[in-house]
């Protein structure tokens, strides 16, 4: 049977846990002299005391929990955390209306990016600075943190990895999933604070330049702007954005290896070619469309062509520019790059290149399999055989990832949206990006949906960021069979 | 003081490395798992805080992934001996520390052999059907006890007993068994009932099948024996059935003082045992087979020990042995699930190989000060005999002032030639031998007072 009492004392902690994150907005707020402080200092104290209180409440509960605790502590943490989350835009009035600070949260902890808000910079710093770090916090991962710095996580811990790591095979660093969640966030943090400060050399200010690092590394697309990275005409500026989407895409286990100097084992995986292969390919196809057909230098449309692939690749969703006013080849492109998503164990979300490599692997096989119907021919990744188990479990991944997209469109379609508007809409909650076309393209926001449509979203982006398995297993009946 | 996590990795996911794996990861230690088998190595994934690795334990390659360089210990427990003694060798070069290989194979644990594969750097060779032999044959010397073990060559010793209807001690308490004596020979460390083991303290009190741990010196053995309504017998007649290696071990040793029948089911392997053992009357016939074992007088035996390769006949015949008036009944039990069931049936011992092998390799993990550890069956406390150090936290006092762990029990103190029964007023000096009984939880916990 499950046993909710363990469920809430964890949830409790981890509550308390976002009540002390809301805390770093302060010093911001502080410094701009906003009228964000007191809603902050409050929203903070709620999630403190509430989260505080359930959990001594609950302190007695056993701290080993199953498989299907598990599940149910991450798909609530992410619930809860979006709830309370929302509420300095509540309090603050600058979100008046709850469904669009719930929408707006989920789309930050998600990393999806999809905002609600017509004029991003008349918002106070300290709330902007909060949007940013639910980005940051969700990118790596809530449990994956949780793991590195509570104690009472450890055994237990291992269920919950599991259920919130993108992927459809975690790998350890080390031999402690603890440990292994320390190293993931060590690697995190030092990207981010990189990335900042190269981003200070591009002439951007200390604040912008927070944001805009927790977001790149979150693969989130918050920006600080409402013109999004466009606003920033600097070619500087947007390359290191490039440079550190593409970092945020690469799975990080490798990026471990190659901060060990271990370069030889990132490049000889499988995936981290095809994804470098894929974004060459289509950027050069990008730019050499965009040299023909718009007026842009060699340079600028070969900057705008990688920024924009690598930002939708890797589910990031910052703009330079407003792709959906290219040529109808090419955003068709950028739509089906939708369905692409980074590297398993990045921060990006979508279906993810190894599920593509192998089911694209497994597909050409089957071919191979009708000539030599006795042959034994496993699909192969970094030169070993893939279980079939795995490989029916990515099969089922992307027959769902398609189901839930066909029944969001006809879901967005009903409430009057035309067919480029709800497809895009759909492929960029669903797979975190942010901005899609029609009237959520890059220049649009999702302000207009109907209240409705907004939790429908906020519902995909959940089960986007989780891969669908965490959360549709909840709805299952043999989950809650005795 | 935080005890340092060790590196282990252990190579074989069969079921003593599963076993070890999960045990030592519950301590805390960082664990690599190293199987060819992808499905054995999926469940231990999925279930505990460890990295697997698929591939041979002896492979260099995975070896060095596995991070053999900075490995305190190296477990080679794969079912190949080869492979393990390949493994074991090839770690110890890559850099482990310590290594240790399950080897099965009787002439490689003689003397002189031992030092060879030591040069060749084998530290330790691990034999399991051979340790749980002496585990029988210890018993079948101390009848009475379900199970005991004696700390620095017998001066203190701990026994295992069932309360059956004949105790004397049944719903009394600890304080009232006691408080006649006027010297303390033996105390009772821990009762295990239904399943769960309590440490007790004087006003707990004993009911019948509980399962009691009673350190003992020797001059208490008695006294023991007759509060629990025990008693000694000579044991003459001996019915092993099955020839396992455990079997046969145990015959061979044994062969000479009792008088012993070996039942094996298969043809071969009985004419093989006929040829080794030539002292023991090796019976070809199927050990479920009620009428086979009547007609070789099971009721006339003093004792009967089940060691066939399935758990479930080993049980059932003890069973049956136990109906017939045989006194001593061993079964060797692998399924770890089914051993508190045996044991509430009645039958006096369970053997488990993985348990008694992994209290032994687990010893390689605690740190210089514990110089014996035994982990027990039916319960998941171990008994641990620590050397004390000058100057270590436990000497500052009497034991009820030093704040020692309540999920733990000093039972004893070895000083030199004499020992003597621990309570609280007594005080540890250094370079005492020190017995501690101790729940899982508390182990770490008890490291630091030592």
């Amino acid at each position: 049977m499950i046993n909710f009492r363990i469920i809430l004392k964890v949830l409790g902690l981890l509550l308390l846990l976002e009540g002390l994150f809301m805390l770093f907005a302060v010093p911001f707020s502080l410094y701009y002299h906003d009228p964000d402080l007191f809603p902050i200092l409050i929203s903070s104290g709620i999630s403190i005391v509430t989260g505080g209180l359930t959990w001594i409440f609950f302190i007695k509960a056993p701290s080993n929990f199953g498989r299907r605790e598990g599940y149910i502590i991450v798909v609530f943490t992410w619930i809860i955390f979006s709830f309370f989350g929302s509420l300095p835009f509540v309090l603050s009035r600058e979100i008046p209306n709850f469904t669009d600070a719930f929408f707006e949260t989920m789309s930050g902890f998600t990393t999806t990016g999809a905002s609600i808000l017509n004029d991003i910079e008349s918002m106070s710093h300290g709330l902007l600075l909060w949007r940013s770090m639910t980005q940051w916090l969700g990118g790596m991962g809530i449990i994956v943190l949780s793991i590195a710095i509570l104690p009472i996580l450890g055994i237990g811990g291992m269920q919950l990895f599991v259920a919130e790591v993108p992927g459809p095979t975690p790998d350890k660093l080390h031999p402690r999933i603890k440990a292994t969640a320390s190293r993931l966030w060590g690697i995190y943090i030092i990207f981010t604070g990189v990335e900042a400060i190269l981003l200070l050399f591009g002439d951007m200010n200390l604040f912008d330049a927070i944001n805009h690092s927790f977001t790149t590394m979150a693969t989130g697309g918050y920006s600080t702007k409402q013109a999004s990275i466009a606003y920033y005409t600097s070619p500087y500026i947007q390359y290191v954005i490039t440079f550190f989407m593409f970092l945020a895409g690469t799975n990080f286990t490798l990026s471990y290896f190659a901060l060990h100097f271990r370069f030889r084992k990132v490049w000889k995986n499988e995936e981290f070619r095809f994804y470098v292969g894929l974004l060459l390919g289509i950027t050069s196809i990008v730019s050499m469309v965009l040299y023909f057909t718009e007026n842009l230098s060699v340079e600028g449309s070969f900057r705008n062509a990688v920024f924009q692939v690598v930002s939708i690749v890797t589910t990031t969703g910052f703009v330079t520019a407003d792709y959906s006013r290219w040529v109808p080849f090419l955003w068709v492109i950028i739509l089906m790059l939708m369905f692409t998503g980074g590297s398993a164990g990045s921060t990006g979300g979508s279906i993810k290149m190894m599920r593509l490599l192998l089911l694209l692997k497994n597909s050409w096989l089957e071919l191979k399999r009708m000539i030599h119907p006795n042959a034994v021919l496993p699909a192969r990744f970094n030169h070993r055989s893939v279980s079939t188990q795995i490989i029916s479990n990515i099969m089922a991944f992307i027959i769902f990832y398609l189901l839930i997209t066909v029944f969001g469109v006809i879901v967005i379609s009903f409430l009057g949206y035309d067919l480029d508007s709800s497809f895009g809409a759909v492929a960029a909650t669903l797979g975190n990006i942010g901005p899609g076309i029609g009237a959520v393209g890059p220049a649009e926001n999702y302000s207009h949906i109907p209240a409705f449509g907004k939790w429908f979203l906020s519902f995909l982006m959940l089960m986007g960021r989780l891969e669908l398995f965490t959360v549709l297993v909840i709805f299952s009946p043999s989950f809650w069979k005795k | 003081m935080k005890i340092k996590s060790m590196r282990i990795i252990i190579g074989g996911a069969g079921e003593v490395g599963t076993h070890l794996a999960r045990i030592l990861s519950n301590e805390n230690h960082d664990i690599v798992v190293i199987d060819p088998d992808e499905e054995k190595l999926h469940s231990i994934d999925s279930s505990l805080d460890v990295m697997v690795k698929v591939g041979s334990a002896a492979s260099i390659e995975l070896l060095e992934e596995s991070g053999i360089k900075k490995a305190d210990l190296f477990i080679a427990v794969a079912t190949s001996e080869h492979t393990n003694i390949t493994a074991a060798i090839l770690g110890k070069r890559l850099g482990a520390k310590i290594t240790v290989a399950r080897i099965d194979n009787n002439e490689y644990h003689k003397g002189s052999n031992i030092e060879l594969f030591r040069s060749l750097g084998i530290d330790y060779l691990i034999y399991p059907e051979k340790i749980a032999s002496r585990e029988i044959i210890g018993l079948l010397r101390k009848t009475g006890t379900t199970e005991f073990f004696d700390f620095t060559g017998g001066m203190l010793s701990l026994f295992v007993l069932k309360l059956e209807k004949e105790a004397l001690i049944i719903n009394k308490t600890l304080q009232e068994v006691t408080q006649n004596e006027s010297t303390l020979n033996y105390r009772a460390v821990a009762i295990t009932r239904n399943g769960e083991t309590i440490i007790p303290r004087g006003s707990d009190k004993f009911e019948l099948y509980d399962t009691i741990y009673v350190v003992s010196n020797k001059a208490g053995l008695k006294d023991v024996m007759r509060y629990s309504g025990k008693q000694y017998y000579g044991i003459k007649n001996l019915m092993i059935l099955g020839g396992s290696r455990i079997g046969e071990l145990t015959a061979l040793r044994l062969e000479n003082e009792y008088q012993i029948k070996l039942i094996e089911i298969d043809k071969a392997k009985s004419i093989q045992l006929a040829d080794i053992l030539e002292n023991t009357l090796v019976i070809n016939g199927d050990g479920r087979d009620v009428d086979l074992l009547n007609s070789e007088g099971l009721q006339n035996m003093d004792a009967f020990i089940a060691v066939t390769g399935n758990s479930e006949a080993n049980i059932l015949s003890c069973q049956l042995a136990r109906k017939m008036g045989v006194k001593k009944t061993i079964a060797e039990v692998e399924n770890i699930e089914y051993i508190n069931l045996a044991e509430n049936m009645g039958i006096d011992t369970i053997i488990n190989k993985k348990l008694i092998t992994a209290s032994r390799i687990s010893r390689f993990t605690m740190s210089a000060q514990v110089s014996m550890i035994k982990c027990l069956t039916g319960t998941d406390a171990e008994a641990l005999e620590f050397i004390v150090k000058p100057d270590s936290k436990i000497t500052k006092g009497s034991l009820q002032d030093i704040n020692f762990p309540k999920d733990a029990l000093v039972g004893g103190i070895i000083r030199g030639k004499t020992s003597f029964i621990a309570t609280g007023k007594s005080r540890v000096e250094a370079n005492d031998r020190v017995v501690v009984f101790a729940l899982p939880s508390a182990i770490h916990k008890i490291e630091s007072f030592f």
